[in-house]
């Protein structure tokens, strides 16, 4: 079956018998291949003698070792090292080769000498003795194994295996409970990373009243109180205990209201213009006799809490955008392109599959309609509310990235994830149901975060200067969706949080002491996945922070940010020097082209040309677009589908043809870094300086404590080095390609008229029908 | 000749500060700037562009401002360039803008440009004629007297003019003395660029000596020699003088091979690997006919190109061509390599179809981007237009000749038909990729002055300098599409090339604006004739000149580094900074460039602290010595490599 000789297996001796469901020491392998385990996590099944396909023509560069299944992860363990170039950006939870079980989409048996295959679920007996194994990733990986060497029943066992610890049948069989349970049983030394509950990141989770309270007094939203009738989940078994609300509502009126809306979600405030408009979220009211009633009262609260009583839009987001299910079938389009059709088959047609899928469609689409109430709340001066049925899915996208485009203050690293904290976990985004943990319901899986981190990679791309973050911290934050141990994704909103714990609690009969509590860790306490200096891969080095000196043309100028955030993220102060606010100019609308009746005669036979009475908000947006963008104020996306990519670092990281070796935008990022590290050493020397010579102008504004270590991944480098390109750049850094997609074998075979006829994705039952 | 271009796109406005105008810009300011020359570069140029851009959007009023400070762009006339002069003007005259609609204005036209002053609001439209491909007047039989006119133009858009029907009908209307001067070859005219009076303090010519590129290369070596066989032109008109040519081939079998190739195009060579001699060469068919010709000469000879490379015994021979075109040529005497008879050679197509294919599609794209992109089909629109899909099949041939020659150490031998269209885009690209030295501005070049000037690629046919015949079929963008190659090199390899966007457009702009001698002509030998280098002025000269606006900050000088960029559509993009940039809503990306620059200054400043500062403690310490020790500990430098 595999030609070359050489790489067979050659440590058999060394192999350790068979072992299942025992809990190992963590011990670094140093002759025997043994899996790593994290607290909490257990061997059960593995086989030996495994090889891991790395490209799907030629075996010969691929690994041997032994294949384990956990109740956490699927692992290859191997004493082969990769050829190609590696790099040390490792997650500490995660080896190389290993998939954690929830990242898993579809588990696929082969047995290439009968012909069979056959998509494995949970509780799933399988007739024949698989060849091979592939796993199809959430991540949009594709790793394949192949059985030829190892002991046909050891590898029908890990198949099966596999399969099944995939399909938790409970929240609490998800691996994250065992892990963050271990830590009141097992042993301290057992606890990874020394992580303790709540410490470590600086993100507010807008679990208490005091986030909330800290966020109006930092948006100046006077008129809007913090609202604790849910405290206790009492009201809406989907909000969370804290909610914003007009202050001219009592809590008695909003007990009353809470009835008529979808799952009791009375409207919750977002956040506020500084020219004192509201963004407001609400679920629909079910009731249609006070439909009227209500909303003209919620109307008249929300005016009243409006400074210049700025009157309120409504925006019916179900009427005007996708579906959770369109969406969903375009990922699976996209993701049957980018990774599982074969690359030169789907070449020539590349273009206008894209455009089939959609994708890039509802990734303007969304930013389109953000724009929309950018304009409302900006150019109208008027208070918006996102209206959707449940107030739990569209409602997050279309909120946080309005937010986005218009407080810098939530294109900072903290304040980014205060925002999906706000915006998604705390207003209780289904993430269990959404990113199909369980593989319960296939209705239900919907990637709305990932096209919500989509669209802020847009906005990253056109406006590189304006987000503290980097695209990689945005794929590895989407990548952390799948890793079942942080409380980010593992929940259904707060109150399904709080209870599984007491459930969990209850059931494990754990006792907590006083002031102790069993906290999942945010996905936000970074250390847990990243080392420190892998996690500097997150910092934007050309990022124009706020107080950050921005220099024009050689001249150094620095925003002014008054004390009162007023206005000074509007679009109106862009902040730049008035000689190059040109067309900055606002109200002085000059009169539209004049048109004499040569005009009028010739416009029928002109060439699309522009009506030119132009809608006020078209208006608006040709009067943003035509002075510089600051990247502290508004920001707006230029629409234009020539203007909205695909996301490629995510979408083609793990496709060996499209990486670029030594190329990429990294390449450039790597040179920004250089000279970025090289500014902080400056700042720090003269911070160094300052001590001696007080008298000294002090420094514009240091961008952090002094004298903290770098922030920039890569270093300056050294005196007379000059500084090139590291070989292990390429336009997928920091992921790597190898061994992480292999497509399957397609010719000839069955399969390959199976997999061709685009069912891949078909549910388990019919496919165990077909092959049965 | 940009200045003009870039007015009327919308896009000019932000001119200064994003990336896209600035392009136009400085094009721009070739004609602006030249007349104040050093005085005031950049300042002025941009300061004009926004005054401009200003009004483009409607609601904006004019400021007066900025019309005091520059007085002249209140004048209806354009700042003339030295040789330029006024040829016609008209006021009253309808600009029919596909974006903001119609604009009045004055129209005014020189012997180098058509320059449209709107007299309702500030907007200015300045447009070297060199660009006009045809003009065409529109129903001017009109009961109101109006006649229309419309300028097809050659970079990507067409513009839209319109005015009362003089009553005196013996004079010309002003678009009638512009098709004079849009098209001076036609009508026995010169050409501007050699009336063009601008003194640059670098002479653009020097950049490319044939005998000192060989000589950077190590030629003449052991294996190559570098003949005279073609001084006056005798053996090919359409080569250069001096060739490299393998050592054991006399002059005599040299004149028998070129009597085998077509247009007498032999093999010779363009580039040679420093380390394995692999080396790339170029040539026209082999005029094998429907007979299958052989010639002794032609096949000792590449015989001799491979031997001149010990490290491969083959020779690799990449027929741009798809096959069936190949083969088709034999019914016009020319033809292929048979592997029978050029022994260890190997033939290999590439697929890239010709000239009038590549026209047809770039006309195709300019529908889909000129002037709306229609959103729903955009990608699928864009896919019909099979642009992309040839600038896949050129750098996927150039990949694969620069991997031969780099991973194979093998030799190759690239033709097409006559080999000056696609064979100059395969050797300049595989070039690209295996040598550093022309990612440099001035290697670049170098690269274009010798793979496409010198061996003959024919401008004058392919754009039609002056000449009225737009149905030509000669014309076609074989030039642009190479560029758009280089392009997307370097958005692969954002570090790797010295020059940036700005390069690349302003090197297009000048391609058709006439202003410069660099592209009129179609050989070497006809520069020579016409004496461009006494007559005219270099592109080179210009851009030499200020090299700022045209660098790259992030550019890592990689010297040995091969790039080998990925060909897939799935990387490939549509250039919209140069083919939609006429789009108002196109509004260029932040330019990350300039972000650089801003952090190269607050270096540069920081920098200038740190020293000061270091001297003043050195200073205080020396002074009061007690306190030595501390502070003094001695900061490193921090060098500026930039």
């Amino acid at each position: 079956m595999f030609t070359v000789k050489q790489s067979k297996p050659t440590f058999k001796c060394y192999l350790p018998p068979l072992q299942t469901d025992v809990k190992k020491n963590i011990q670094p392998p140093i002759k025997k291949l043994e899996a790593i385990l994290l607290p909490g996590e257990i061997v059960v099944n593995e086989v030996n003698f495994v090889r891991k396909c790395i490209a799907a023509e030629k075996s010969h560069d691929d690994l041997w070792g032994k294949l384990i299944c956990t109740n956490f992860k699927v692992s290859f363990v191997t004493h082969d090292i990769l050829a190609k170039p590696r790099f040390q950006v490792a997650n500490r939870l995660l080896g190389e080769h290993d998939i954690p079980l929830t990242c898993l989409d579809q588990v696929v048996t082969v047995n290439d000498a009968k012909g069979k295959k056959k998509v494995l679920g949970s509780n799933q007996k399988l007739k024949f003795n698989p060849s091979e194994l592939i796993l199809y990733c959430k991540d949009f990986r594709i790793v394949r194994f192949s059985f030829d060497e190892a002991g046909p029943e050891g590898a029908k066992k890990v198949c099966l295996a596999i399969a099944h610890y995939s399909c938790p049948a409970d929240p609490q069989l998800l691996f994250g409970f065992e892990y963050i349970g271990t830590r009141y049983h097992g042993s301290p030394e057992e606890r990874v990373n020394g992580a303790c509950p709540k410490g470590g990141s600086q993100t507010p989770l807008f679990d208490c009243s005091s986030d909330w309270d800290r966020e109006i007094k930092r948006t100046n939203a006077e008129e809007w109180r913090v609202c604790s009738i849910n405290q206790g989940y009492a009201i809406s078994p989907s909000l969370p205990e804290f909610v914003v609300v007009p202050a001219s509502l009592a809590d008695q009126d909003l007990k009353q209201y809470a009835g008529f809306f979808t799952d009791k979600r009375i409207p919750v405030w977002c956040w506020n213009h500084p020219n004192g408009s509201a963004l407001i979220r609400m679920a629909n009211i079910t009731d249609p006799v006070q439909q009227k009633r209500l909303d003209q009262r919620i109307c008249n609260a929300i005016i009243k809490s409006h400074p210049q009583r700025g009157e309120v839009h409504k925006s019916d987001l179900d009427k005007s955008l996708p579906s959770i299910q369109d969406i969903q079938n375009s990922l699976v389009k996209i993701r049957q392109i980018c990774v599982i059709d074969p690359f030169e088959e789907t070449e020539e047609k590349w273009l206008s599959s894209v455009e089939n899928s959609q994708w890039s469609d509802y990734v303007r689409t969304f930013l389109k309609h953000s724009c929309e109430m950018v304009y409302i709340l900006e150019g109208l001066n008027a208070s918006v509310i996102l209206q959707e049925e449940e107030d739990r899915d569209l409602n997050c996208v279309l909120s946080s990235l309005v937010q986005i485009m218009m407080d810098p203050h939530f294109r900072t690293l903290s304040g980014f994830q205060s925002l999906v904290q706000k915006e998604w976990v705390m207003a209780g985004h289904r993430f269990l149901d959404r990113c199909n943990h369980l593989k319960k319901n296939d209705k239900e899986e919907s990637p709305l975060f990932l096209l919500f981190l989509d669209c802020v990679w847009q906005l990253m791309n056109q406006y590189p200067s304006a987000f503290e973050f980097t695209e990689t911290y945005l794929a590895v934050l989407s990548d952390s969706m799948w890793i079942p141990v942080f409380s980010t994704f593992l929940f259904n909103g707060p109150k399904h949080h709080a209870d599984t714990m007491t459930d969990f609690l209850e059931d494990k009969k754990i006792t907590l002491g006083e002031g102790e509590a069993l906290c999942f860790p945010p996905v936000w306490e970074w250390s847990q996945q990243l080392f420190i200096r892998d996690q500097a891969l997150f910092n934007n080095p050309i990022y124009v922070g706020k107080g950050a000196p921005y220099v024009h043309n050689g001249t150094v100028k620095s925003f002014r940010r008054t004390k009162v955030s007023h206005k000074t993220y509007s679009s109106t102060l862009r902040g730049m020097p008035p000689a190059l606010t040109r067309n900055g100019l606002q109200g002085t609308h000059g009169t539209l082209p004049r048109r004499n009746s040569l005009a009028a005669q010739l416009k029928s036979d002109l060439f699309q040309l522009r009506d030119v009475v132009e809608s006020p908000s078209e208006r608006f947006f040709r009067d943003w677009f035509s002075g510089p963008a600051d990247p502290q104020g508004l920001l707006l996306p230029q629409l234009l589908p020539s203007h909205l990519p695909l996301w490629r670092l995510y979408f083609l990281r793990w496709v060996p043809e499209t990486c670029i070796p030594r190329g990429g935008p990294i390449t450039a990022y790597h040179k920004f870094s250089q000279l970025a590290d090289e500014i902080e050493m400056l700042q720090n020397q003269l911070r160094h300086y300052k001590g001696p010579t007080p008298a000294h102008t002090p420094l514009a504004s240091p961008t952090g404590p002094p004298s903290e270590p770098s922030r920039m991944y890569f270093k300056a480098s050294s005196l007379y080095e000059p500084s090139s390109t590291p070989e292990f750049l390429s336009s997928s850094f920091p992921f790597t390609p190898v061994g992480n997609l292999c497509r399957p074998n397609l010719h000839g075979t069955p399969i390959s008229k199976f997999l061709n006829g685009a069912k891949i994705w078909l549910s388990t039952e019919t496919l165990a029908n077909e092959t049965i | 000749m940009e200045p003009s271009g870039s007015m009327d796109s919308l896009g000019s406005k932000r001119s200064s500060s994003r990336q896209a105008s600035v392009d136009s810009l400085s094009s721009t300011s070739t004609s602006r700037s030249d007349r104040s020359a050093q005085a005031n570069p950049p300042s002025a140029m941009s300061s004009d562009s926004v005054s401009t851009s200003a009004e483009l959007s409607p609601e904006l009023k004019v400021r007066p401002k900025a019309q005091t400070k520059i007085p002249s762009e209140c004048k209806e006339e354009p700042q003339l360039l030295p040789g330029e002069a006024v040829q016609d003007m008209a006021r009253d005259v309808m600009y029919i803008c596909p974006f903001l609609g119609a604009l009045r204005g004055t129209v005014t036209v020189t012997n180098y440009r058509l320059f449209f002053r709107c007299t309702d609001r500030e907007f200015v439209l300045d447009l070297p004629l060199g660009v006009v491909s045809r003009v065409e007047k529109i129903g001017g039989a009109s009961s109101r007297g109006d006649v229309s006119y419309g300028l097809v133009c050659k970079d990507m858009r067409n513009l839209r003019f319109a005015h009362k029907q003089s009553e005196d009908a013996l004079k010309k209307s002003v678009f009638e003395v512009l098709m004079k001067f849009a098209f001076p070859v036609s009508n026995g005219l010169p050409i501007f660029a050699f009336e063009y009076g601008q003194v640059f303090p670098e002479n653009g010519w020097k950049v490319y000596d044939a005998l000192a590129e060989y000589k950077r290369q190590g030629i003449p070596n052991e294996s190559w020699r570098v003949t005279k066989a073609n001084d006056h032109y005798e053996l090919c008109d359409t080569y250069p003088s001096s060739l490299a040519v393998p050592v054991n081939i006399p002059d005599e079998d040299i004149r028998r091979v070129a009597a085998f190739r077509a247009k007498g195009r032999i093999p010779v060579l363009s580039w040679i690997h420093p380390e394995s001699q692999a080396t790339v060469t170029r040539c026209s068919q082999p005029m094998v006919g429907v007979n299958g010709k052989r010639s002794k000469e032609d096949e000792k000879y590449l015989q001799a190109i491979m031997d001149a490379n010990a490290q491969s015994h083959k020779l690799f021979i990449f027929d741009a061509r798809p096959s069936v075109n190949a083969a088709a040529n034999k019914m016009k005497g020319g033809g292929y390599e048979s592997e029978d008879a050029y022994q260890n050679a190997e033939l290999v197509f590439l697929d890239i179809h010709n000239i009038h294919v590549m026209r047809e599609s770039l006309r195709k794209l300019k529908e889909v981007v000129y002037p709306n992109i229609e959103e729903p089909h955009w990608l699928s629109n864009l896919e019909s237009t099979h642009w992309l899909e040839h600038i896949k099949l050129i750098l996927a041939g150039a990949l694969r000749i620069a991997d031969k020659v780099e991973s194979g150490k093998t030799s190759v031998v690239v033709h097409c038909s006559d080999g000056w269209d696609r064979t100059a885009q395969l050797t300049s690209l595989s070039m690209l990729m295996l040598d550093g030295f022309y990612r440099t501005t001035r290697g670049f070049q170098v690269l274009l002055e010798k793979e496409w000037l010198s061996f003959g690629h024919r401008f004058q046919l392919r754009i039609g300098h002056g000449d009225k015949n737009h149905t030509d079929a000669d014309r076609s963008p074989i030039f642009v599409q190479f560029i758009d190659c280089v392009w997307q090199m370097t958005r692969q390899f954002p570090a790797a090339f010295e020059f940036n966007e700005n390069f690349l457009v302003t090197m297009l702009d000048h391609l058709y604006s006439g202003l410069f001698g660099t592209f009129l002509c179609n050989s070497e030998q006809q520069r020579v004739k016409e004496e461009l280098p006494k007559r005219s002025m270099s592109l080179w000269s210009f851009i030499n000149s200020q090299l700022e606006d045209f660098s790259n900050p992030l550019y890592v000088n990689y010297s040995n580094h091969v790039l080998f960029p990925v060909v897939s559509l799935r990387h490939l993009e549509l250039w919209v900074g140069y083919y939609v940039r006429w789009n108002p809503r196109m509004r260029p990306q932040e330019p990350v460039h300039q972000r650089y620059k801003e952090l190269l200054a607050r270096r540069a400043e920081l920098q200038k602290r740190v020293e000061e500062l270091q001297r003043e403690v050195t200073n205080r310490s020396a002074s009061s010595s007690e306190r030595a020790g501390s502070p003094t500990r001695s900061i490193t430098p921090v060098q500026t490599f930039v």
